[in-house]
């Protein structure tokens, strides 16, 4: 299996990102939320484990924790802000409602190396990070020391080196705090002692395998859309199962200009894939007339 | 049956309202079959963000033109003509459209929006052509950067391209009399209008 990283959701609005920057330095992981961490925790058994931040705060009573066999498994955590007064507050420390808020830039100085920063901040030296926080740490747990510390966060990255706890205060994981991503890129790989194996080669590789034993002899259909989703996963089907597939675009009169005639090329001649083309745009002109207002996308 | 689910898609969001229970999104893409159908589902890029399908696009050696292609919908232009959609309109937004990303390969900024398109306005302007007065449809122009769709700003277009763009746009379009560019950034806009 995979070596894969838990991160644990708080309810960040920026919680993917964290997903993000991991799969970058070519780590899986997977988000699950706080409710159903602790299954999650237990079916993973995950290499380490990232707390996200969230809109709760420690000090509420019945605010989110995380599961405590985190703590007790003997691999690295991360705690991002909200995930770091949590962490703060489940190993013995004290978190107080702030009268600082503090959201937008900041400036964290590096106080004590450390593997997080290896490679990236020296000491002495400082840095741009990105806060967002009403409350902050004001006690910490045993163990633990100050590595980087900020005006209006002193607490801004703490460490237990032992136990290989981290917990900062900003979000490493935005583009405002630009050598976030190389932080990020140290947990998963210094600390952690993750390789980067997520790979989109490896990805197919293990995706056909998968495809072929789901399907076996059996026949699939897929519907094109004209993006690059469905058109991947047609593609990589194809590559599974051969002449199994068939895909059926469906023109609904709604395409851009051409756009039809470009999926139709590229299934039919370029890859001479099996394609069923319909033009429907007549018969969904009449919904129209019924339902003149579209409902609305789900995204972007 | 095969779809082009992503990870987005099925990521369990966290739900504070409803106690301790957690939501479901009930995106297009995630909601399974009806039973009847007698069918599973193959979902080959479950696990994958939207960069990482086109990390393994090109890995299947797609073409890099349509690997990189912008965002589209899946109500197509629908959501694009807010108000009444009639096919005169939907003939105008497709030509107008057009001729905007045309004039964005053209000047080579394709690549570096992540979403460019028209929304046909659901108001008529006033104008003049020739010798005649016009009482046409409004067409917003919009173009945003982003790394993920989460957060964009608007594409700080120069004003020459833009001109180049609507001058176009009003000669070879009819139906279309004025041309307006989107300056919102998201949050707190949306990329699409609806």
């Amino acid at each position: 299996m995979t070596d894969t990283i838990l991160i644990i959701d708080f309810g960040s609005q920026v919680t993917q990102l964290i997903a993000r920057r991991v799969r970058e330095a070519g780590v899986y992981c997977e988000i699950h939320p706080f409710q159903s961490a602790e299954a999650a925790f237990a079916k993973l058994k995950p290499r380490a484990v990232i707390l996200s931040g969230g809109p709760a705060s420690v000090t509420e009573a019945a605010s989110p924790r995380a599961p405590a066999a985190v703590f007790t498994a003997g691999i690295p955590v991360l705690g991002i802000c909200y995930g770091q007064q949590t962490m703060a507050e489940q190993l013995g420390g004290k978190v107080e409602s702030g009268h600082h808020r503090e959201f937008g830039r900041a400036f964290v100085s590096v106080k004590t190396p450390s593997p997080l920063f290896d490679g990236v901040w020296d000491k002495g030296g400082e840095h741009q990070v990105w806060m967002s926080h009403g409350d902050r740490v004001t006690q910490l747990p045993a163990g633990f020391e100050i590595i980087a510390t900020s005006p209006n966060a002193p607490l801004a990255a703490v460490a237990d080196e032992k136990r290989r706890f981290y917990a900062v205060q900003f979000h490493p994981e935005v583009v405002h705090t630009p050598d976030g991503a190389k932080l990020l890129a140290n947990f998963v790989h210094r600390i952690a002692g993750l390789k980067s194996d997520w790979t989109m080669a490896a990805y197919r590789r293990e995706m056909i395998a998968k495809i072929r034993a789901q399907v076996g002899k059996g026949r699939v259909i897929c519907g094109l859309s004209g993006g690059v989703d469905s058109a991947v996963a047609a593609v990589l089907i194809h590559e599974a199962i051969g002449d199994q597939l068939t895909c059926v675009f469906v023109d609904h009169g709604l395409m851009r200009h051409a756009e039809a005639e470009q999926v139709v090329g590229l299934f039919r001649d370029h890859y001479n894939i099996p394609l069923v083309h319909v033009d429907a745009s007549s018969n969904f002109s009449m919904r129209w007339q019924a339902s003149p207002t579209p409902r609305q996308s789900a995204k972007p | 049956m095969a779809q082009g689910t992503l990870y987005p898609d099925v990521i369990e969001s966290v739900s504070f309202t409803g106690g301790p229970s957690v939501t479901i999104k009930s995106h297009h893409n995630g909601g399974g079959l009806p039973e009847r159908m007698n069918m599973k589902l193959v979902e080959p890029l479950r696990e994958l963000f939207k960069d990482e399908v086109r990390a393994l696009g090109r890995e299947l050696g797609l073409p890099e033109a349509f690997v990189g292609r912008h965002p589209f919908p899946g109500p197509g232009l629908a959501i694009r003509i807010p108000g009444e959609i009639t096919h005169e309109k939907l003939d105008i937004l497709r030509k107008a459209d057009a001729i905007y990303l045309e004039e964005i390969r053209n000047a080579g900024l394709y690549d570096a929006i992540w979403q460019a398109f028209a929304v046909l306005l659901p108001v008529r302007t006033v104008g003049v052509m020739g010798d005649g007065r016009t009482y046409d449809h409004v067409l917003a122009l919009r173009a945003v950067t982003s790394v993920d769709g989460m957060t964009a700003d608007f594409f700080p277009f120069d004003m020459g391209f833009l001109g180049r763009a609507a001058t176009r746009i009003i000669n070879e379009v009819r139906g279309i009399n004025r041309v307006v560019y989107d300056v919102t950034s998201k949050p707190p806009g949306t990329i699409e209008w609806e």
